[in-house]
C-alpha cells in the first residue's frame, strides 16, 4: 500500500510540477484577505501591544489550507470521469493507496502555498516567529488539516457524485468555518454562542496551534492540544474518504 | 482441447428500481481468441466488460476469467488482465512513458522489467520517437495505441477492449485494427472487445455474440452469421409506409424468392434468392401495388443484417454510447442504491423513456409482420379490406384514407422505375456484393 501511495503521490506531485500556475493561482484569494482585509482591519482590532498582522497570518494559513484542500475532490471527480481511476482500479493497487496519495498530494501543496503565505507576511513586516522547529510544528498542523480537509473534500465528492454541490458545499462551508473560528478574531470577541461552535471547530484548534509556535512566545500546552485535535480530525476524515470510496464497489 | 478464458453463466447486473442492464447472459471465450460483443446502446456489452474485469459487482451469475472467479479471485483476475476502457484513462500532463512506468508500478513490476517492456510495446506500437513526449501533444490514434501498450505492460493473457477505435478516423482504425490481429496471432492474447463497427468485428474477431436486451442473442463465426441469412439483401426505402407499401410487403412476402424480411422504421429489408435476377420481379409487384419507393438496393447480406435481424434496427443507426454516469457504471450489487444516487438516478429514468418508445415501436411493426404472414394468399382486394385492420397503431394509419398521396406515389414510383435506383443505387450494390 505504501509502494502504490509513493506511485501515486509522485504522479500527482510531477503533474503539479507542470503546472505551477494552479497551485498559485488558489493564493490569490488568501492574498487578497492578508494584504486587504489584514490592513482594514489592523485599526479596529484592538490586541495589547501585539500587531493584528502576525495574530491574523495564522488564520490566513488555515484560510490557505481550506481554499487549496476542497479542490482535492473536484479533481477525484474529474479523473473518475476521463478513465484515470478505472485504469487503476483494474490494476491490483491497493484502493486506499488511491485515495491517500490524493489527500498527501493536496497537504503538500497547501504546505507549499502556505510557505508561500508566510513569506509574504514577513516581507509586510508580520512579527513572527520564525524559528526554523516553530515553523516546521507549525506545517505539521497545517498538513494535518489539509490531510483532514482534503479528505473529507474526496469523500464528499463519493457521496454528492457531482462537481456542482461538490463547490457549493465547498463555499458555502469554507468562510462560515473561518468566521466560526479564532482565525481572524480573538475568542474574547465573539458572542458566547459562537464561541461555543468555535470550540467544536477544528479550524480553531488549527489556528490556535499555529499561533503558538509562531509568536515569539511559544506555547506547547495550546499547540499539543491542537496536535492531538488535528490528528483525530485527519485520521476520522481518512478513514470515513477511505470507506466512501470502497462502499461504492463491492 | 482448447480452454475457456472467459466463462460467464447467468450475469445478471440490476440497476435500481429494477433496470436489468444485463440479464442472465451466458457467454464462453476460449484462449486465443478474439471475440466481438455487439449491441445497441444499453444492450449490456459495456457491463458485461466492467464485470468481467473487477470493475463492477453484479447480483447474480458467475464469471470466471483466467480461472480465477472474479467475485472471490480479483486480485489474480487483474493480473491476467489489460483492460482499455471507452475513455483513454491516460494522464495527459505525463509522458506515454512516465504513464506506462506508472501502470508498471501499479502492477508490482521491476525498474529493469518496466524498462524493457517500454522499450518493446513502444516499438510494437510505434511510438518510440514520442514515446518521452507529453500525452498532450499526441494524436487521438497515438493516445489510443499508448492506452493498449498501457494495458499490455504486465503481459495480461486476456485484453478487454471497450470499442478501442471509436473516434478514430479510418486509417488509425486500420492501424489499430493491425495491431490487435498481430497482438492475438503473435502473442495468443485472447481478446474481449465491443465495437460499433461492423467492419471491425467482420475483420478481427474469430466468434461474434450479439447482445440485446442484455442477453446474447447468437453467438457464431462471423461468416456462419452473415450465411444465416438466406440469399442477397435488398432494401426497399419508403418516404411513407401506406396502405399501397403495406400491400407490396404482403404480396413481396409470398413470393417464393423471399426468404425473410424486417421492417426497420420506413425501410423495408428484404432477403431475397439470387437478388439480380429477381429484383425486376419484385419491383413488378411494387409497381402492381403502387407502392412509393424512395430507394432500393441490392447486396450481400452482411453482419449490419444480422444484426438487424437479431436486435430490430441497424447498427448504423445506433448512436455511439455515451455510458452510463460513473457511479452507476461503478456500483455494487444491488445497484447501490443511496439518496443522492436514487436523486440523480431519477433523471436518468426520464431519459431511458425514448428508448422505450422505440422498442414499443419495434414490436409493433413485428406485430405487423405478423399479421401480413397470417393473411395468407388472398386476393389483393381482401388484403386491401384487411389492411384496416393491420392499421390500428401503425403509422400507416395516417395515411390510410389519402387517395391524393397515393397518386402521388403512384407518380412517384413511375419515376424511380426509371430513376436513379436502376442507374445508380443498386447497380453501385451489386458490383459491391460480386466484389
Amino acid at each position: 500500500m505504501l509502494a502504490d501511495t509513493w506511485h501515486l503521490f509522485n504522479k500527482y506531485m510531477r503533474i503539479t510540477m507542470r503546472m505551477p500556475m494552479w497551485t498559485l493561482f488558489t493564493l490569490i484569494q488568501p492574498l487578497i484577505w492578508l494584504l486587504i482585509f489584514g490592513q482594514l482591519f489592523k485599526d479596529f482590532v484592538q490586541l495589547g501591544d501585539e500587531d493584528y498582522m502576525a495574530f491574523m497570518v495564522p488564520g490566513i494559513l488555515v484560510m490557505t489550507v481550506l481554499f487549496g484542500s476542497s479542490w482535492s475532490g473536484v479533481s477525484l471527480l474529474r479523473e473518475i470521469t476521463a478513465g484515470t481511476v478505472d485504469k487503476m482500479l483494474v490494476s491490483p493497487v491497493s484502493r486506499i493507496a488511491i485515495v491517500l496519495s490524493r489527500v498527501l498530494h493536496s497537504s503538500a501543496q497547501v504546505i507549499a502555498q502556505a510557505f508561500i503565505m508566510l513569506l509574504v507576511a514577513w516581507i509586510l513586516g508580520a512579527t513572527l516567529n520564525m524559528n526554523p522547529l516553530y515553523l516546521m510544528m507549525a506545517m505539521l498542523i497545517v498538513f494535518l488539516l489539509g490531510v483532514g480537509f482534503a479528505a473529507l473534500s474526496n469523500g464528499f465528492a463519493i457521496a454528492l457524485q457531482r462537481e456542482e454541490p461538490l463547490v457549493m458545499i465547498g463555499n458555502l462551508m469554507t468562510l462560515p468555518l473561518i468566521f466560526f473560528s479564532s482565525a481572524l478574531v480573538p475568542e474574547q470577541f465573539m458572542p458566547d454562542w459562537i464561541q461555543l461552535i468555535s470550540a467544536a471547530n477544528p479550524i480553531s484548534y488549527a489556528v490556535d496551534a499555529i499561533r503558538a509556535v509562531l509568536s515569539t512566545t511559544p506555547d506547547m500546552a495550546v499547540f499539543g492540544k491542537g496536535l492531538l485535535v488535528l490528528t483525530l480530525f485527519a485520521g476520522a476524515s481518512l478513514a470515513w474518504a477511505v470507506t466512501a470510496f470502497n462502499a461504492l464497489r463491492d | 482441447m482448447t480452454n475457456l478464458a472467459i466463462q460467464i453463466k447467468g450475469l445478471t447486473k440490476i440497476y435500481p428500481p429494477d433496470n436489468r442492464a444485463v440479464d442472465t447472459l451466458d457467454l464462453e471465450i476460449k484462449e486465443g481468441e478474439i471475440m466481438a460483443l455487439l449491441g445497441p446502446n444499453g444492450a449490456g456489452k459495456s457491463t458485461t466488460i466492467r464485470a468481467a474485469s473487477t470493475l463492477c459487482g453484479f447480483d447474480e451469475g458467475n464469471v470466471v476469467v483466467s480461472g480465477f472467479d472474479v467475485d472471490t479471485h480479483s486480485l489474480e483476475v487483474r493480473q491476467a488482465i489489460g483492460v482499455v476502457a471507452q475513455q483513454t484513462g491516460i494522464d495527459y500532463f505525463l509522458t506515454g512513458r512516465e504513464n506506462m512506468v506508472l501502470q508498471g508500478h501499479l502492477y508490482r513490476m521491476n525498474k529493469a522489467d518496466i524498462n524493457a517492456r517500454i522499450d518493446e510495446l513502444a516499438g510494437y506500437f510505434e511510438l518510440d520517437s514520442s514515446i518521452d513526449n507529453l500525452v498532450s501533444t499526441y494524436s487521438g490514434g497515438m493516445r489510443r495505441k499508448l492506452d493498449i501498450a498501457c494495458a499490455l505492460i504486465h503481459r495480461p493473457k486476456i485484453l478487454f477492449l471497450d470499442e478501442p477505435t471509436l473516434g478514430l478516423d479510418i486509417k488509425n482504425r486500420k492501424i489499430l485494427w493491425k495491431h490487435i490481429d498481430q497482438l492475438n496471432k503473435e502473442f495468443g492474447l485472447t481478446i474481449l472487445l465491443t465495437t460499433h463497427y461492423l467492419e471491425e468485428a467482420d475483420s478481427l474477431s474469430h466468434q461474434v455474440a450479439i447482445i440485446n436486451n442484455g442477453k446474447v442473442q447468437v453467438v457464431d463465426t462471423p461468416n456462419a452469421l452473415k450465411n444465416s441469412i438466406h440469399g442477397d439483401s435488398i432494401t426497399v426505402t419508403f418516404d411513407d409506409v401506406g396502405k399501397n407499401e403495406q400491400a407490396f410487403f404482403h404480396y413481396a412476402q409470398q413470393q417464393s424468392y423471399i426468404k425473410g424480411s424486417t421492417w426497420e422504421d420506413n425501410k423495408l429489408h428484404l432477403y431475397v434468392e439470387d437478388g439480380g435476377a429477381n429484383v425486376a420481379a419484385l419491383m413488378a409487384v411494387a409497381s402492381d401495388n403502387n407502392a412509393q419507393i424512395a430507394n432500393l438496393s441490392l447486396s450481400r447480406p452482411t453482419l449490419d443484417d444480422v444484426f438487424l435481424k437479431y436486435t430490430g434496427s441497424s447498427i448504423l443507426d445506433t448512436k455511439e454510447d455515451e455510458g452510463d454516469e460513473w457511479w452507476k457504471q461503478w456500483a455494487g450489487k444491488g445497484g447501490n442504491t443511496g439518496k443522492w444516487k436514487s436523486q440523480w438516478g431519477a433523471n436518468d429514468s426520464n431519459a431511458e423513456e425514448g428508448d422505450e418508445d422505440q422498442a414499443w415501436k419495434n414490436s409493433d411493426w413485428a406485430k405487423s409482420n405478423d399479421n401480413g404472414e397470417n393473411l395468407g394468399a388472398q386476393k389483393r382486394e381482401e388484403a386491401q379490406s384487411q389492411q384496416g385492420a393491420w392499421s390500428e397503431g401503425q403509422q400507416w394509419s395516417k395515411q390510410k384514407d389519402d387517395n391524393t398521396a397515393d397518386e402521388q406515389g403512384s407518380q412517384q414510383w413511375g419515376q424511380s422505375q426509371q430513376g436513379d435506383w436502376q442507374n445508380n443505387e443498386w447497380n453501385k450494390n451489386k458490383d459491391g456484393g460480386e466484389k
